[in-house]
């Protein structure tokens, strides 16, 4: 890793961090607040690829998980790691890692903007929902937990719609960032 | 930032941060060998009686845990709903002590004391020609010196947003944030180079 790289990664971590500070933003037309630490996540493996993506939030987890209280609400320490949504947590750093690798390969500078925010949204829906979701369920089903593969696909259901409003603004954010200051890699 | 580390001379702060790890491991390894409410429950008062000698007093200690607390209970509830009264018992009485313990080693290691794991963890990685080790602790060391830079970042987009009556979205906000802050990457690049700090050849 280039020194840039590492403070972009860096950078991009205290983004994560950043956002959950700030108090959560509703959206006019649906009334769920929308969890701006989530959507970091996914912008992450979207604006810096997979390598540095998945580093961001590689960090940010080890943040975490060395005391600081980094996660939004203030929490942090080992604790997270083992309570019932610690799979989504730890999911993050697969779904940043997913959600880059399929951007540098849908998106490139040359595209029309439809087709770019097209490719974010496809890369945030596989990597920010499907394999964060995946990893949430299977250790709300097979760990401590133990709700079993069924119940835990049921609970997990309910947060899907307000995930995928999530990705929609990730990939016009990361379309925004794109056009603005560009650092995805380019891959054919 | 101030972290959750709590000052203190008690046994868990003078033993070693690789031991209070593994020991942690172990415990959450043997939690699962057990389905016995008895023993579970005993693991707990154990768990407790650790917690408790820990120099935090109750209200910070309640503050804490309220979170993670909160999130157990609704699992356990939905588990006793949608299962048996026996697997909510087993889920609630697990998931307490793991919490406990792992909240324990939290409060009784610094921060530096875990980089330095965290550094040593990463030598393997290292000689694979994956990670530089040292920079894992100058990478926490950037996160935490700007952090206040960003809530400033934040600060400064919302008042350009009020001084020209635009409503708060998450995306008039989050993209220029996010420019803002990465726009400085070459600027403290160029810094860490200049230091020969990363003492890099290429």
């Amino acid at each position: 890793m280039s020194t840039r790289d590492l403070v972009l990664t860096a950078l991009f971590t205290a983004i994560i961090v950043a956002l959950g500070l700030v108090p959560p933003v509703s959206v006019s037309l649906v009334p769920v607040p929308i969890h701006a630490q989530s959507l970091g996540v996914m912008l992450a493996g979207l604006i810096l690829g997979a390598k540095r993506g998945t580093a961001a939030v590689l960090l940010f987890l080890l943040l975490a998980a060395i005391g600081l209280p980094v996660l939004a609400g203030g929490r942090g320490g080992l604790g997270v790691f083992v309570a019932p949504p610690a799979g989504y947590l730890v999911g993050f750093a697969f779904a940043a890692f997913v959600a880059g690798f399929l951007s540098e390969r849908f998106v490139n500078a040359r595209q029309s903007g439809f087709a770019q925010i097209s490719g974010f949204f496809l890369a945030a829906v596989v990597g920010g929902i499907l394999v964060d979701h995946l990893m949430g369920v299977l250790w709300l089903a097979y760990g401590p937990t133990g709700l079993g593969l069924t119940k835990a696909t049921i609970g997990t259901l309910a947060f899907v719609p307000g995930d995928i409003l999530k990705a929609g603004i990730a990939a016009l954010a990361a379309r925004a960032v794109l056009a603005g200051y560009p650092l995805l890699p380019h891959r054919a | 930032m101030k972290t959750l580390y709590v000052d203190g001379n008690t046994a868990l702060h003078r033993l070693s941060p690789r031991v209070k790890l593994a020991g942690l491991m172990l415990a959450s390894i043997l939690l699962f060998l057990t389905r016995s409410p008895l023993a579970l429950g005993t693991a707990l008062a154990l768990a407790i009686y650790l917690y408790a000698m820990l120099p935090l007093g109750f209200k910070v200690s309640l503050h804490r845990l309220r979170p993670v607390l909160w999130t157990i209970a609704v699992v356990a509830l939905f588990s006793f709903l949608v299962q048996s009264a026996e697997e909510a018992t087993v889920a609630l009485l697990r998931l307490s002590v793991l919490m406990l313990l792992a909240a324990s080693v939290t409060a009784t290691t610094t921060v530096s004391a875990f980089i330095e794991v965290a550094t040593e963890a990463a030598r393997p990685l290292e000689r694979m020609g994956l990670v530089n080790a040292a920079d894992i602790g100058l990478a926490i060391g950037l996160v935490i010196r700007f952090v206040p830079d960003i809530t400033g970042h934040y600060q400064s987009v919302r008042d350009a947003h009020l001084a020209r009556g635009i409503k708060l979205r998450p995306l008039t906000v989050v993209v220029p944030l996010i420019i803002l802050t990465l726009k400085s990457a070459d600027e403290v690049a160029g810094a860490i180079d200049a230091r020969g700090i990363r003492n890099q050849k290429a």
